[in-house]
């Protein structure tokens, strides 16, 4: 992660021209698959992905259901062509980790009482990758399970900052995730300032994870808005 | 049009009013679900999409999938199976089925119009069967959302009364968004075609006449047709 | 269906005594249970630490081979993470496959010795795009009494203070004087977990504590207060506040740990 040799910098903007505090252009796409209960397609700059949700159905194996509530399952996949070298198809470690994070970033908002004894499964795929695809895929799945009609408090959303030449900027791309000193995803749920995710790779002061966290926060709410449009406009066309 | 919301969206703060797909949080309705708000008497929230809950008293169609002594196991479209108890399928109860011989009664994939007669809290689900709809024959099944459902139906039957005088087809709506129509298979496609439409235009204003007009000059498209290429019908 | 009833009676328990402003065992919201660390007990292995944590029990062991260098940093040794949950640990523990609790465990620990820079791996070169250090760090879960992050990260550190790479054995004696065959170990980062229970923060839970929580976050710190890795868990949200305060407090105590331990 940390490599050095180049400079992220230059005249106070980064390589890809943004200010600090921008985000890459998003782009997102609901009920995309025929067959998943609900889907959605979404962008982050180059990053590339779908996420699928089935459920809630029954729960296999028997003994693993809950009386009580559903239960949730994430599994987040990178397609092998999705990063420059080639990835072997199946879970690794990241992804095992990253399902987890992922799930309980969700887990706060799923009314999963309503469904008991069975599984709501979230997939999500990868299918080009520019550093933040987990950010990218809490925020498709939310969307997605909201398309499924599961039934929910409120939508999640997921951003990443991190820290490049000394400066804490905003959502990294692969280049700044490479080259810089400080990689933090966080997941909130926008209208209630909760965060239901959070990790840091690298280093930063008390002071930087301070001004992070903020600049991170105030991210989710403007991709909470962009979530929020899609869905609303999906069934407004007519 | 009706107002759209997704789940976590502000509805009112009339709290006493809150009904299905809402939560109440602080003294305010949010929705708990993405779908449209029907205000009208309880404040509601209607999925565009959702599975199907089985509750007492539900008319459902189901599909024999599995014969587990004394039950078969049916797929009622929702996330929990639903059985059927073999007495239900003897007239009166009266003769008892014997083990090995339930297929001769109904087999797997049949399907059958039944009742929900219990839902414990385990979610076990009893059926009985309503033995005077049979469901065989030339005929097709459709399956819809069940939240659309009484879009289908109308106001006091108002919908499906249209439908089934226009299309001229037996139409058999199901809670459970399970859909049976037997007719002539012009005549089917032609429903079919209608209930898609009505299903994916569910939130809309206006429905009923466009569905109206949609059927008046589709016959007057067959008809024109059928004048032209001879055909007898 | 007992376990289920026993879940919740553990959780109303133990947020009960919360509420009263207790513990379990009589702590403090913010003292570690009582903790000890044995360096080099197992012979075989490069480094060694065994850490308890109250009742919580991790093995650390460090062992040290040549082998190939990632394609990107050619010059750089490489360090590997690996966690056991072995089932003599915990009835909750099946053989099997590493599952997502193990991986998560190895992934954290990993994240703040690297995070850290604690190993200067541009000193484990042996041949330029050929040949360089991998140092393996084994993680084996002995009795999971709660906090397995903060018994392993210490672990993990503790066992790779003063180790002595076994150039020898691999026919690579180095020419450079003795120093260089000591792992150079630049900073002690040092992971501090803390649990939400009704609203309070308690440092260092238990495996009730664990159980009944429903969020936590692990905070890894260095000797200059700068953080080298977090992770949040759970099924509920954290406040913004409630994580500084969390930061902080983790700062305070890695302090503590350091002094006493490393």
């Amino acid at each position: 992660m940390k490599k050095e040799g180049i400079e992220l910098i230059k005249d106070g903007k980064r390589l890809d021209g943004r200010d600090f505090d921008e985000l890459r252009p998003i782009k997102i796409e609901v009920g995309v698959l025929k067959r998943a209960d609900g889907s959605c397609y979404f962008e982050l700059g180059d990053n590339k992905v779908i996420a699928a949700v089935y459920g809630p159905r029954e729960m296999h194996p028997r003994h693993a259901q809950d009386a009580k509530m559903a239960v949730l399952k994430y599994r987040y996949n990178m397609a092998p062509f999705s990063v420059d070298e080639r990835k072997r198809p199946g879970p690794d470690r990241r992804s095992v980790e990253i399902s987890k994070v992922s799930r309980e970033a969700l887990e706060p908002v799923i009314i999963k009482e309503f469904y008991p004894k069975t599984e709501i499964d979230v997939y999500v795929e990868i299918l080009q990758s520019d550093a933040g695809t987990r950010t990218a895929g809490i925020n498709a799945a939310s969307v997605a399970l909201a398309d499924a009609g599961i039934p929910m408090k409120d939508l999640v959303s997921s951003v990443a900052v991190g820290k490049i030449d000394g400066e804490v900027v905003l959502d990294l791309n692969a280049v700044e995730d490479n080259y810089g000193e400080a990689d933090m995803p966080i997941a909130m749920v926008a209208r209630r300032n909760t965060i239901t995710a959070l990790q840091m790779d690298g280093r930063m002061t008390k002071e930087e994870f301070d001004k992070g966290l903020k600049l991170a926060m105030n991210a989710c709410r403007q991709i909470y808005e962009l979530q929020r449009t899609a869905l609303i406009e999906r069934y407004s066309e007519m | 049009m009706y107002k759209v919301v997704i789940p976590g969206d502000f509805i009112s703060e009339d709290v006493n009013r809150a009904g299905e797909g809402t939560y109440i949080e602080g003294g305010k309705v949010y929705a708990m679900r993405y779908g449209v708000v029907d205000d009208k008497e309880e404040i509601k929230v209607v999925p565009f999409v959702g599975k199907y809950q089985p509750a007492r008293g539900d008319v459902v169609i189901g599909r024999i999938t599995e014969i587990s002594f004394p039950y078969w196991i049916v797929d009622i479209a929702s996330p929990y199976e639903a059985r059927l108890h073999m007495s239900e399928a003897t007239p009166d109860g009266e003769k008892r089925i014997e083990f090995g011989s339930m297929h001769t009664y109904l087999d797997i994939d049949d399907l059958i119009v039944a009742k929900v007669t219990n839902v414990d809290p385990l979610m076990r689900i009893d059926l009985g069967l309503m033995e005077e709809f049979q469901l065989r024959g030339s005929g097709r099944l459709i399956t819809i959302p069940y939240t659309k459902v009484p879009r289908i139906i109308g106001r006091r039957g108002s919908m499906i009364k249209m439908l089934k005088e226009k299309c001229n087809c037996f139409i058999f709506v199901a809670k459970n968004g399970r859909i049976w129509i037997s007719g002539k298979e012009d005549d089917m496609e032609l429903a079919s075609d209608v209930i898609l439409m009505i299903a994916n235009e569910a939130h809309t204003s206006g429905l009923t006449d466009r569905v109206a007009s949609f059927l008046d000059s589709h016959r007057r498209i067959r008809m024109y047709n059928r004048k032209n290429k001879g055909l007898k019908r | 269906m007992g376990l289920e009833i026993m879940d919740d009676v553990r959780r109303d328990y133990i947020y009960n005594l919360v509420k009263r402003g207790k513990r379990e065992d009589g702590r403090d919201f913010r003292d570690y249970r009582e903790i000890k660390v044995e360096k080099d007990i197992i012979k075989r292995a490069e480094g060694s630490a065994r850490v308890k944590i109250g009742n919580t029990e991790v093995l650390v062991g460090v062992k040290l081979e040549p082998g190939e260098p990632f394609p990107d940093s050619p010059d750089e040794g490489v360090i590997i993470t690996n966690a056991e949950l072995v089932p003599l640990a915990s009835p909750e523990f099946e053989p099997g496959p590493p599952n997502e609790d193990s991986v998560q465990l190895a992934r954290v620990v990993d994240r703040g010795i690297r995070g850290s820079e604690a190993i200067d791996l541009s000193k484990l070169c042996i041949e330029e795009g050929e040949k360089v250090w991998i140092v393996f760090i084994d993680i084996h879960v002995l009795d999971n009494d709660g906090n397995l992050v903060d018994a392993a990260a210490l672990g993990a550190i503790a066992a790779l203070l003063n180790i002595h790479i076994p150039a020898e054995r691999y026919g690579l004696s180095s020419s450079e004087g003795e120093d260089t065959n000591t792992l150079p170990i630049r900073d002690k980062p040092v992971a501090v977990t803390m649990v939400d229970v009704g609203g309070e923060i308690l440092v260092d839970p238990n495996y009730n504590e664990e159980k009944a929580a429903v969020s936590g976050l692990t905070v890894i710190t260095n000797t200059d207060g700068t953080i080298s890795g977090m992770q949040k868990y759970g099924r509920e949200g954290l406040a913004e506040d409630k994580i500084s305060e969390m930061v902080e407090i983790g700062i305070e105590k890695a302090d503590e740990l350091r002094r006493k331990f490393l």
